[in-house]
């Protein structure tokens, strides 16, 4: 009688055996049916072992072995423990969550004839100097080496990348592309299949639905896809002839995950390229500070692109001082004349603020009652357009009262600027304009955000209102002015990664003007022109930035200096979130070593939501080593700490937002 | 002319008075401007006004704000005056 050892989806930090007859060696990696308790669970068999640390007595035999696909590969079991490892995760867990849902469920789609490949070789554009250099350092690369691609925006990345994949589609590789977000892949996917008409190129990312999704996933394991093209979770899709890996706007938060698995795709797919002895390449008009860091020390190698391709010159940066000056609706002289004068040409402007709704908060002028949220550390936001209260963080909604709700005072008013306040002032402005608002209540849904995108290029704008959603990745080649209000609020923010998280917007949002044959201009409104972090924006001048707050960082000790881990915890009272961190670092005090460095535990800044209190305990060492060994061991004593059935915790792994 | 986030609509307007009244048993004029609001269907209605229409008012005295603790006068009852001299109604009238 042969056994199995299977990874299954339960929050137990363990593999469990079953018996099973004719089982192989070749049988790892394939799914398997098995017993669990009074059910069934579906799990990945990871080892065929010859023991059982389970006494044999307690031996179920498997249900059924799943030998209807390829098996798992090697590399992919090794990726999912290697992210279980790190991350401190259950490695039936991380498998469950890397297998498309339909997989998990131990299912297979339905095969669908491959689409005919049309072969018509597109028109290549030719490279500027920087770009020649970089796509020659990438293409002479051999194994594994992080190439991080520095390019001011328009200075086409995107080609480098293109090229970089063009060459391993020459050697019969796959390349694998992370982006950033959904809304980003249908426009990328449109240029790259256009680029290699004669590649399979499949999509990954939460919008695909269950059976494309699979589908795609089986592609690419059974080495059909030429390119993988998605967000974060695509770092997970097996690729047997893996040659490449590109990461887009790799300083991009969303490649964190923040729930279950909390993995930064960036640095999984790093690994990946390490195991794989693959070249990866890391894009970004503004690098993160941590791999900018690597390529200042050479662990990473530096590519810059310093010249943009389409555009003849980087738009002009102001900052519009507006200590001494009366905004009219938030807005300052200089930027209305400036928006007065695209409108008589005939041009695009983008008004940039990132805060959607009408207003912030409510409030009884009479009494001084805000429309707090009842559940969350936060107020609720005036929606006027849907005339809805409606809380950002658990969704609490209710529609706006008629009077204070503490002394029926009938004159509340909203406070504070958003997107759609903006969007009403500057229509009443320029009553003449077509003014579009831009952010996640306009463009709720993908195919709502893609009609949007089309009447903006189709030139049916004239201004345009925007969160950082449209920050990212468009380009709109009429558009010739954005103007920033309100962003000196993260300039003081408590999170040391708020200015770093601001110069990259800016820089992206700014980038968003003059990319075609037209002149663009930035205009930023701020009480603080003397700012370095302005400073450096009006100039152009990542380098500069990046340094100065590298040097910071080193003096406070922060990260890339330092490696983080944080543990949060919640519960109804944050009494009970305390006690639960307090025995945490009882439990730790043996294990720290002169390494590992603990925290007080302390309320999160936010430290009420949806009703449950959180609290986080911060772990802290400038060895990542040191770290890792300590979270191993620290973990396994975590899971026998009695928790309150009331509370719950989790670890998280190089925390990017404390 | 405003509107509060539930659609109701605010008008504030400063109100002048004068008049004849006894002080320690003389007489005297005095005038005086008051701050006030008016809301809902008043507020409509007084947004057809004009500055130098004569009206009647009635309502309570409430602080501006938190902050600023100066009354404003908001609009209860209001009627227009009619053919009363440059608008005001005087103490002798009402004897």
């Amino acid at each position: 009688m042969g056994m199995i050892r299977v990874a299954l989806d339960v929050p137990l930090p363990r593999l469990f055996d079953y018996l099973a007859d004719d089982v192989s060696i070749e049988d790892i990696g394939c799914r398997a049916r098995v017993p669990f308790g009074t059910g069934e669970k579906i799990g990945v068999i990871v080892a065929i072992p010859a023991q059982s640390e389970q006494s044999a007595d307690k031996l179920k035999p498997v249900t059924a072995i799943l030998r209807d696909m390829l098996p798992l590969p090697a590399e992919w079991i090794a990726l999912c423990e290697f992210c279980a490892r790190y991350y401190q995760h259950p490695l039936g867990a991380v498998m469950s969550f890397a297998l498309p849902p339909l997989l998990r469920r131990g299912k297979l789609p339905r095969r669908k004839a491959l689409a005919p490949i049309n072969a018509n070789p597109p028109a290549v554009p030719l490279l500027l100097p920087e770009q020649a250099t970089a796509v020659a350092a990438i293409g002479a690369g051999e194994g594994f080496e992080t190439y991080l691609l520095h390019g001011v925006t328009g200075s086409g990345k995107t080609e480098v990348y293109l090229r970089a994949i063009e060459a391993q589609l020459a050697r019969g590789r796959q390349a694998l592309m992370l982006v950033p977000e959904i809304a980003l892949t249908p426009q990328l996917e449109g240029r790259v299949a256009a680029r290699f008409p004669g590649a399979r190129i499949v999509s990954a990312h939460s919008g695909v639905a269950d059976a494309a999704r699979a589908r795609a996933f089986l592609d690419a394991l059974e080495g059909r896809a030429d390119i993988v093209l998605g967000t974060r979770l695509a770092v997970f899709m097996p690729l047997p002839r893996l040659g490449l890996i590109v990461v887009d706007e790799e300083h991009d938060a969303s490649f964190k995950q923040q729930d279950g698995l909390r993995y930064s795709a960036r640095d999984v797919a790093v690994f990946r390229a390490k195991q794989m002895n693959v070249p990866i390449v890391l894009g970004s008009a503004t690098p993160s500070l941590e791999s900018f860091h690597h390529a200042r020390s050479g662990r990473y190698r530096l590519l810059s692109l310093n010249q943009r391709a389409v555009a003849e010159a980087m738009p002009t940066v102001r900052t519009v001082d507006t200590r001494r000056e009366k905004l009219q609706d938030g807005l300052s002289a200089a930027l209305l004349e400036a928006l007065g004068l695209r409108l008589a040409r005939g041009e695009q402007s983008l008004v940039f603020l990132n805060r959607r709704g009408f207003a912030p908060v409510l409030a009884c002028a009479a009494c001084g009652w805000i429309s707090r949220c009842c559940r969350c550390a936060a107020n609720r936001v005036v929606h006027l357009a849907d005339k809805r209260l409606r809380c950002h963080h658990c969704g609490l909604e209710a529609g706006i009262p008629h009077a204070c709700p503490d002394c029926g005072n009938l004159d509340i008013q909203p406070f504070g600027r958003g997107t759609q306040r903006l969007e009403a002032a500057l229509q009443e402005r320029f009553p003449q304009a077509r003014v579009l608002r831009i952010d996640r209540d306009s463009a709720s849904t993908p195919t709502k955000w893609q009609a949007l995108l089309q009447q903006i290029h189709a030139g049916e704008v004239d201004i345009l209102i925007g969160t950082q959603m449209l920050a990212k990745g468009h380009d709109f080649p009429r558009l010739t002015l954005v103007g920033a209000v309100g962003a000196d609020a993260a300039l003081f923010a408590a999170d040391f990664r708020a200015p770093e998280r601001l110069f990259a917007q800016l820089m992206q949002v700014g980038g968003r003007s003059g990319r075609a044959d037209l002149a663009g201009e930035v205009l930023i409104q701020t009480e603080y022109p003397d700012h370095p972090l302005y400073l450096a924006l009006t100039d152009h001048d990542y380098l500069r930035f990046a340094i100065a707050q590298l040097a910071e960082r080193e003096q406070a000790g922060f990260p890339p200096f330092a490696f983080q881990a944080l543990l949060r915890a919640e519960a109804p009272h944050v009494e009970v979130a305390l006690a639960f961190l307090q025995n945490a670092a009882a439990a730790a005090a043996p294990l720290l070593g002169d390494a590992v460095m603990l925290y007080d535990p302390v309320p999160m800044r936010m430290y009420r939501m949806n009703n449950l209190e959180r609290a986080q305990l911060l772990v802290e060492s400038s060895s990542r080593p040191a770290l890792q060994q300590f979270l191993g061991r620290w973990s396994e004593r975590l899971g026998g700490l009695k928790t309150p059935r009331t509370s719950r915790w989790h670890l998280d792994v190089d925390p990017i937002e404390l | 002319m405003r509107h509060t986030p539930a659609g109701i609509a605010v008008i504030e307007f400063l109100l002048s008075h004068q008049s004849m009244q006894v002080e320690a048993g003389s007489k005297r004029r005095v005038a005086c401007e008051m701050p006030c609001v008016a809301l809902g269907p008043l507020a409509q209605l007084m947004a057809g006004s004009k500055p130098g229409d004569g009206v009647k008012v009635s309502g309570f005295l409430a602080a501006r704000s938190l902050k600023v603790r100066s009354p404003i006068l908001h609009i209860n009852e209001i009627e227009f005056l009619e053919g009363t001299e440059n608008g005001f109604q005087t103490e002798e009238e009402r004897d």
